[in-house]
């Protein structure tokens, strides 16, 4: 994956989305270029064709190939309209089985850092509220993956001089692995100087039992503990806030925070994933749906190796 | 893997209009699916597009009535046709390979008057297959369903108007969505349909051979003259049994024009029609004449020119024959239409791309599906007309898949002749290039379109006799005449409304007439897609 800093100097990071000439895909565009700028990176608009051979009822036409190639071009146009000027960004139409394969494939050849997605139209009917890409790829990628919702205000009217990110929310669990989680919000924050803020979700899932204050309790204590684990791991200049929030279930804790245009929230993947890959748990899941921002979904583990 | 990594680029920096090149080198650097279609590949997709236990079924009948005994012959001498013409198609799609085929081959030689309506010939006649299709699906279904349950009387539900049309436009949606979405049958499940189908096929026609030779009551001695097409008793009866034929083949040019997609692009095309072929032959050869020596023709009983038969054969014998394995002839049926209906929704869908692209039908027809890669708007379309077409055909007709598949047979015979001679005209200045040459792309297509264009006027001529056909009529003419003129007149009428509302396809602004020589020139780039 590092064979292309063999080659003169080494290269910028990129930051890799994949697009679709739809709400889902502008939004992608539009998120991943924030991002692009706050880390830094370019921007590698990637527009997945699927195969047609993978069939074996359609005869294979290539008349229809044409079409398809001049529209994935004129769309990947399009998307590279959206994108601002001081981003500096490239484009690439692959052909692969499922979108969620080429796209890991097109992410890989460029070693980027990041991979941008959109959640999709189809709320509700997919398994995790998000589109069958953005949702095979939280259960099969190496790298983090953002997942852009239709309703994230991205403050598009913000500019150059705007900062990139408003704000990184990391969504601490309780959980090992945290760590590879403060890593990312902390280099996310850095990047674009913005500010952190740390956040513990209580889902209290057990309403009316007896021993409800007792358990409450321990389960705020360990919260607290975990949140004030990482706050000591961050310099304290850059947190701006660290809360525990409580909900029925996820939605409703979540419900109780604000976001600001422009922000991102930081969660990690469950602990069911393969070493470095993701695997998206339960509550990650539901929090994707609950969340009104692009949510960065982080592998457990760091590649060896790999960029910190 | 050249072209992985593209200079930066900004909309800015590219004169208008160019296609990106980074999109479009990346995505050729992978080729069009290059090589990966192997022999068994191909002759599944042929065998699917083909889909012999529904064609089987829907066409026997109607051949029966027209030609009694000589069905096996018709087969035989019907593949002609088909070949010469399928010759001259894969020559056009070696040079202009486009996904409007008909339409842009015959516009780019003939001009856009008659490429419009080649192009609408095509349409229609997926169209009228679409309907057939779902509408044989309709009478399978409640026929398993009566078979699996053992209650007779679900069989009948398929006869009441109302619930057949609404069961047959569910099916129809069905299928739209699957189109719409392009959701591939996986190979392995396709194999094992096709290997089913021809299993199922193979049983029906062993066991209606061995139950006629140990004397069925009914039964037919098998003769040779039944493989005799002058045994056939008037032209008039030869030419409507031909241009139904056609129909039994259709489908099986895919596999010639598979190229560059095959493994191995020299030996596989031909070698996939080849075996295609005589399986095809093969079963219909064996359907024909063991159902024939089963029920002989008689009009009444399980006799195949029971005109209560017609619309859909096996539906009557795969019961008598089988017993109660006829469930499996249920299926068959059910799962080779399901394969058809997803490749025939194919063509109607890109032709009406094609033409919305070139400017002759509104750019709404040219939209592709941002996610789905399909022509949606244009598979939506079809569609829609494909089930309006059968829910009033099913109240205007008495026999409204006898009747569809005669209209269908006839409006293959037109665009399939339009295209052989588009062939023959947009080659014409390299006819003598080689003998190769003036075979493939002047005798063969030429004599081929000649015969299309011959049954299509006879057929024509003969289906205004309001006793043509099913015996349906309009106002004293046949209904097969009524639909065959009225398809097309439509297509005349919608094709003047494109040309006064945009007028440039038809000044021949978006698609230029030409010949072969000429585009063999390296300046012209014409005819890609802009």
């Amino acid at each position: 994956m590092h064979h292309e800093d063999d080659q003169g100097p080494p290269a910028r990071a990129r930051v890799a989305v994949g697009y679709t000439a739809t709400e889902a895909g502008r939004g992608a565009v539009a998120a991943g270029a924030r991002l692009a700028r706050a880390l830094g990176a370019d921007l590698h608009l990637v527009l997945v064709v699927p195969d047609t051979a993978r069939g074996a009822v359609v005869p294979p036409d290539p008349g229809y190939e044409a079409v398809l190639r001049t529209s994935a071009a004129s769309w990947l146009e399009e998307a590279a309209a959206l994108v601002p000027a001081d981003v500096p960004a490239s484009t690439r139409a692959v052909r692969a089985e499922s979108a969620a394969e080429g796209l890991l494939e097109a992410a890989h050849e460029v070693g980027a850092t990041h991979l941008v997605v959109g959640a999709g139209s189809e709320r509700g009917l997919a398994r995790f509220g998000v589109g069958t890409a953005a949702s095979e790829l939280l259960h099969s990628a190496d790298l983090p993956v953002v997942v852009v919702p239709l309703t994230d205000d991205d403050g598009r009217g913000g500019g150059p001089a705007a900062p990139a990110l408003s704000r990184v929310t990391v969504a601490v669990g309780t959980r090992p692995g945290a760590d590879v989680l403060l890593e990312e919000g902390l280099a996310l924050a850095r990047a674009a100087g913005a500010p952190l803020r740390l956040v513990s979700l209580q889902v209290l899932d057990l309403p009316g039992r007896l021993d409800d204050d007792a358990v409450q309790d321990t389960a705020d204590a360990h919260l607290r503990a975990v949140l004030d684990e990482a706050r000591a791991a961050v310099p304290d200049a850059l947190v701006e806030e660290a809360l525990v929030v409580r909900g029925r279930d996820v939605t409703d804790a979540v419900g109780g925070l604000d976001w600001r245009p422009g922000e991102v929230v930081v969660v990690g993947s469950s602990r069911l994933a393969a070493p470095h890959r993701l695997f998206l748990g339960a509550t990650a899941a539901r929090l994707l749906r609950a969340v009104p921002v692009p949510v960065v979904v982080v592998p457990r583990t760091r590649p060896e190796g790999g960029p910190a | 893997m050249s072209a992985t990594q593209h200079p930066a680029q900004h909309p800015a920096q590219q004169p208008a209009g160019t296609p990106a090149p980074a999109a479009d080198g990346g995505l050729s650097s992978k080729g069009l699916s290059a090589g990966t279609v192997g022999l068994v590949g191909a002759v599944v997709i042929g065998l699917s597009c083909i889909a012999p236990a529904y064609t089987m079924t829907a066409a026997l009948g109607p051949t029966v009535s027209e030609v009694g005994y000589q069905v096996p012959a018709l087969v035989l001498v019907g593949f002609v046709p088909m070949l010469l013409v399928a010759l001259g198609y894969r020559e056009l799609n070696r040079a202009m390979p486009d996904s409007g085929t008909t339409f842009t081959w015959a516009t780019r030689a003939f001009g856009p008057w008659v490429g419009w309506m080649a192009g609408w010939g095509l349409v229609a006649a997926t169209v009228l297959v679409l309907s057939n299709l779902a509408g044989i699906a309709v009478d399978f279904l409640f026929l398993l369903l009566a078979q699996v349950t053992g209650n007779p009387g679900l069989a009948d539900l398929a006869g009441n108007a109302v619930v057949n049309v609404v069961v047959c436009l569910a099916f129809m949606a069905a299928a739209t969505a699957v189109a719409y979405r392009d959701m591939q049958t996986t190979q392995r499940l396709q194999y094992g349909l096709v290997g089913f189908q021809l299993l199922v096929l193979l049983l029906f026609a062993g066991v209606a051979l061995y139950r006629a030779a140990t004397g069925e009551p009914g039964s037919e001695p098998v003769s040779l003259e039944w493989f005799d097409p002058t045994a056939v008793p008037s032209t008039a009866a030869l030419a409507a049994g031909l241009s139904l034929s056609i129909f039994i083949f259709w489908g099986w040019d895919v596999t010639l024009t598979m190229n560059e997609e095959t493994k191995d692009p020299d030996r596989t095309p031909g070698r996939a029609a080849t075996v295609t072929v005589v399986v095809i032959l093969t079963v219909y050869l064996l359907l024909a004449v063991s159902l024939l020596s089963f029920a002989g023709t008689g009009e009444t009983g399980t006799g195949l020119g029971n005109p209560d038969l017609q619309d859909n054969a096996f539906a009557a014998l795969a019961g008598p024959v089988l017993g109660p394995l006829g469930a499996l002839v249920s299926l068959a049926v059910l799962t080779s239409s399901a394969s058809s209906l997803q490749s025939t929704f194919v063509s109607p869908a890109r032709t009406l791309l094609a033409m919305g692209h070139y400017g002759a039908l509104p750019t709404w027809f040219a939209k592709v599906h941002p996610r789905f890669f399909t022509p949606g708007n244009a598979t939506v379309a079809a569609a829609a007309v494909a089930s309006a077409f059968y829910a009033v055909m099913r109240v205007v007709s008495e026999n409204v898949l006898w009747d569809t598949i005669t209209a269908l047979g006839m409006m293959i015979c037109f665009y399939y002749g339009a295209t052989a001679f588009a062939c023959v005209w947009y080659f014409r200045r390299q006819w003598f290039d080689s003998a190769r040459t003036a075979v493939l792309t002047l005798v063969c297509p030429l004599v081929g379109g000649v015969v299309l264009a011959v049954l299509f006027v006879t057929t024509l001529v003969d289906s205004t006799d309001p006793d043509y056909g099913s015996g349906s009529s309009v106002g004293g003419v046949g209904l097969v005449f009524v639909l065959g003129v009225g398809v097309i007149g439509l297509g005349a009428v919608l094709m003047v409304a494109q040309r006064l509302a945009r007028p440039a396809f038809f000044r021949s602004e978006t698609l230029r007439r030409s010949d072969s020589l000429t585009d063999l020139r390296p300046a012209s780039t014409d005819r890609e897609h802009a």
